[in-house]
């Protein structure tokens, strides 16, 4: 199923609110800082205080310069910065990166929909010939992914997956499958979403949370207390390549991608159903790269505080690690950047990475008493040591998907 | 590595010209069209009206286990295609193991009318009457959600968006599904309605034509936007041949590429690249191609550039390969369209019969290709090509071959 053509991760990409360099936020991260900050609810219509983790001194031209950027808006910056980085960080030059087809697949659970919503309202309110023809280029759900390709001249395959707070991990699992299929050597492959009053908006009507019913927030993963989640942002990209091309080119090889599963919930996360996705996408990873739950040294899970979803992951995690599940330590970093949507399964794989190569998982910030039938002995607040050189990613998705991605650490 | 062969064995359509396989391939090879004016929203202001909508969809009468009403209408009309390709393949979903079975799905623009209830809203100062499952109804990989949650499958589930080739690419991830025996079979695709956004940004660019859509022809004025759901059964050969499935054609191979030049103009060296991808995944020379789905949109700049793509990669052969647009039938479709135009490509290669370009009158200079004009014609079709382009750049082609063991 796989063949032989090996997938390394040679760069990472981020934009977060802890950080813009894989070291910061790692660095961040183990120290257990939080960026959730109040949002700023002044808008069109009030909304009670909420708490979100929004990168408020975000500056495209910092990174890039100020020419190319006009075209963009803010997802599409976010993205093309995440890019440059990732990029940068597997050391393309330019003369390499123009005569290399690099890919770009990027996750994004809603596009560009601040972009969206302000062109239809514009043509509401000031009529349809007062529509800019720039903004409707970027109202298509694949614009941060063409605008990134355009400015960096990415000319490999472009593509963007969508699977709600899975896709980010959807994303890698394609741009994975590009390099074992013969159809890239190397590929950016990550999520990104921004927070818009639209999303924050939709997210509070439909109850998701922490906070939204007037108690206290408290945005915990696998806590006992928790009741929802933040919501935040980042773009984080992956830089892909198959293990000779890289090897070829001189680059180093932080970590290799062994193995992925994905599966689908029906119940979409309402019952038991949502823990049985969980178990089949891990066995799937698992089988994947040919290795067992022992071989398994840690997990960075996408448990964000939601009471439904966390209870899915953890009893999945949990069934599906059988007996080991008592030695492994489990992590989830939503408590300190928020639910960063898309960027979520990429954030886990990058945390995962710098953990297996420091030899420290970072713990879950906030965290007082595990949910008591989840099962998961070693999912803790403080940071704990990493004894294997192997890990899991895993997500599940708004709407019912689950992922898992399997991190081996190498060190080319 | 040990590759599995992968074939067709269902079509399910849903289109402003017709539902099911029969009535939308009678109607394309009779030439009708379902240009219309627009009526699910006001164009007033707009230089153009005409539309190709789907005028009497009704979801409840496909057999959907969800609620039609929890579903925004681009899930609808994908959910009511998946369902309609299934009974097509004579696919009994209940005794398949439902971890192998899978979704790919593409859109260009999820569910825009979401949105625009929320635009509404905060246009009239009313907020804080928002739907709560606007959140969960609007992102647009529920398309794909929706057809997995209502057949009961549990495999892999993807929505890929992008834009005008997402059908293509759909088609094109559910291959990799199948023939890497991850899945047992794939339902791919892809859908859009109708959306006074994507209308009044088409307007805005020019690209929307005042009465019809006529590809390939001097005069041609651009596009008329679609809504609609194109859904394929994909599965192993083995599979199909063991179940006596009906098998309409073989997925030979596709080839994916971007422009990296700019997000609305096009470029022919990104769709040369996956014309010739595609011919090489397959196997294929350009000389074995006997027919072309063009993208045609109808825009006087992508259908002169696609023909200059399509005389790069065939070279001397382009003029004599019948190249043809089903949207000057249907109009465009957008995600959907690409698959819409695969089930064509998939009937073509099934019985020897191409659609014609309609609306034809007067050859361009710049399209000196044979466009199929005004009626369908009987031709030896083994290998028929598919191509979609999009905004961003992206682009996909498809080869599609007749089944032999």
């Amino acid at each position: 199923m796989k063949g032989d053509r090996r997938v390394l991760v040679t760069g990472l990409g981020v934009l977060s609110n802890l950080g813009d360099s894989p070291e910061e936020l790692f660095r961040n991260l183990c120290e257990q800082r939080s960026s959730l900050r109040p949002a700023d609810t002044s808008g069109p219509t009030a909304l009670p205080p909420i708490q979100v983790s929004r990168i408020d001194d975000f500056d495209a031209g910092a990174y890039l310069g100020k020419s190319n950027l006009r075209p963009l808006d803010r997802i599409s910056r976010l993205v093309t910065v995440a890019a440059h980085l990732a990029l940068k960080g597997a050391g393309w030059e330019a003369d390499a990166l123009s005569e290399t087809e690099v890919g770009l697949v990027l996750s994004t659970v809603l596009a560009g929909i601040h972009t969206i919503g302000e062109f239809d309202r514009r043509a509401l309110i000031a009529g349809p010939s007062y529509v800019k023809p720039m903004d409707f280029a970027n109202t298509v759900l694949n614009a941060p992914a063409g605008q990134a390709a355009i400015y960096h001249k990415l000319r490999g395959v472009n593509a963007t997956v969508a699977g709600g707070t899975m896709g980010g991990l959807a994303a890698v699992v394609y741009g994975v499958d590009l390099i074992r299929n013969g159809n890239a050597e190397a590929v950016l492959a990550g999520g990104a979403d921004e927070l818009s009053p639209e999303s924050l908006h939709g997210l509070y009507r439909a109850g998701l949370l922490a906070g939204s019913n007037g108690t206290p927030g408290r945005p915990v993963p696998f806590d006992a207390g928790r009741n929802g989640f933040v919501p935040g942002e980042a773009a984080v990209l992956l830089m892909l390549e198959e293990a000779g091309a890289a090897r070829r080119r001189g680059a180093r090889g932080l970590a290799e991608i062994s193995g992925y599963g994905t599966s689908f919930d029906p119940g979409r996360g309402r019952d038991a159903r949502g823990a049985t996705a969980v178990i089949r996408a891990i066995e799937l990873a698992l089988s994947d790269a040919d290795a067992d739950p022992g071989s398994v040294g840690a997990i960075a899970s996408s448990a964000n505080g939601s009471v439904l979803g966390d209870r899915s992951e953890a009893a999945g995690i949990a069934a599906a690690l059988g007996a080991e599940a008592e030695r492994v330590p489990v992590t989830a970093i939503q408590s300190m950047l928020g639910d960063t949507l898309a960027a979520s399964g990429p954030l886990g794989v990058l945390t995962l990475i710098e953990a297996l190569r420091g030899g420290t998982l970072p713990g879950i910030r906030g965290l007082e008493e595990v949910e008591p039938d989840f099962l998961l002995a070693r999912a803790t607040a403080e940071s704990q040591p990493v004894e294997r050189d192997a890990g899991l990613v895993t997500a599940i998705g708004l709407g019912g998907g689950a992922a898992a991605v399997y991190v081996s650490r190498r060190d080319a | 590595m040990n590759r599995q062969r992968v074939v067709i064995t269902g079509i399910g359509v849903v289109t402003p010209l017709g539902t099911g396989r029969e009535d939308f391939w009678a109607k394309i090879l009779l030439g009708h069209c379902a240009f219309q004016p627009v009526s699910s929203f006001d164009t007033e202001g707009l230089p153009v009206s005409q539309g190709a909508e789907i005028r009497d969809f009704d979801p409840t009468s496909f057999g959907f286990s969800l609620d039609a009403d929890s579903m925004g209408r681009a899930s609808q009309l994908a959910v009511a295609a998946s369902r309609l390709a299934i009974k097509d393949a004579r696919l009994a979903i209940e005794d398949l193991d439902p971890s192998r079975l899978g979704v790919a799905m593409g859109t260009t623009s999820g569910e825009p009318l979401e949105i625009e209830r929320y635009d509404d809203l905060e246009v009239a100062g009313e907020l804080d009457r928002l739907d709560g499952r606007f959140i969960s109804l609007y992102p647009c990989h529920m398309i794909a959600v929706h057809v997995a949650a209502d057949l009961a499958l549990t495999g892999p589930v993807d929505m890929i968006p992008t834009a005008c080739a997402a059908g293509n690419y759909a088609i094109a991830r559910a291959f990799d599904l199948v023939r890497s025996g991850r899945t047992d079979a794939v339902l791919a695709g892809g859908a859009d309605c109708f959306s006074r956004i994507t209308y009044r940004g088409f307007a805005r660019l020019g690209a929307i034509a005042p009465e019809v859509c006529q590809p390939f022809d001097r005069d041609r004025k651009g596009m008329i936007p679609g809504e609609g759901a194109g859904v394929l059964v994909l599965e192993p050969l083995e599979r199909a041949l063991e179940r006596g499935a009906p098998i309409y054609a073989e997925v030979l191979g596709y080839g994916l590429s971007c422009d990296a030049h700019h997000m609305t103009g096009a470029h022919p060296d990104g769709p040369a690249r996956a014309m010739r991808r595609a011919l090489a995944s397959s196997s294929r020379a350009p000389e074995d191609v006997d027919y072309i789905s063009a993208h045609g949109t109808g825009t006087p700049t992508n259908d002169r550039i696609e023909s200059e793509a399509v005389k790069r990669v065939f070279g001397e052969s382009a003029r004599r390969i019948p190249i043809s647009s089903i949207k000057s039938m249907i109009g465009h479709t957008m995600g959907a369209a690409s698959a819409i135009e695969a089930a064509a490509c998939t009937l073509a290669v099934a019985c020897n019969l191409v659609p014609p370009t309609m609306n034809f009158k007067t050859p361009d200079p710049e399209c000196d290709l044979d466009c199929v004009p005004n009626s369908a014609r009987e031709h030896p079709v083994e290998v028929a090509m598919n191509n979609a382009y999009a905004f961003g750049g992206n682009n996909a082609s498809v080869l599609f071959g007749k089944y032999k063991p």
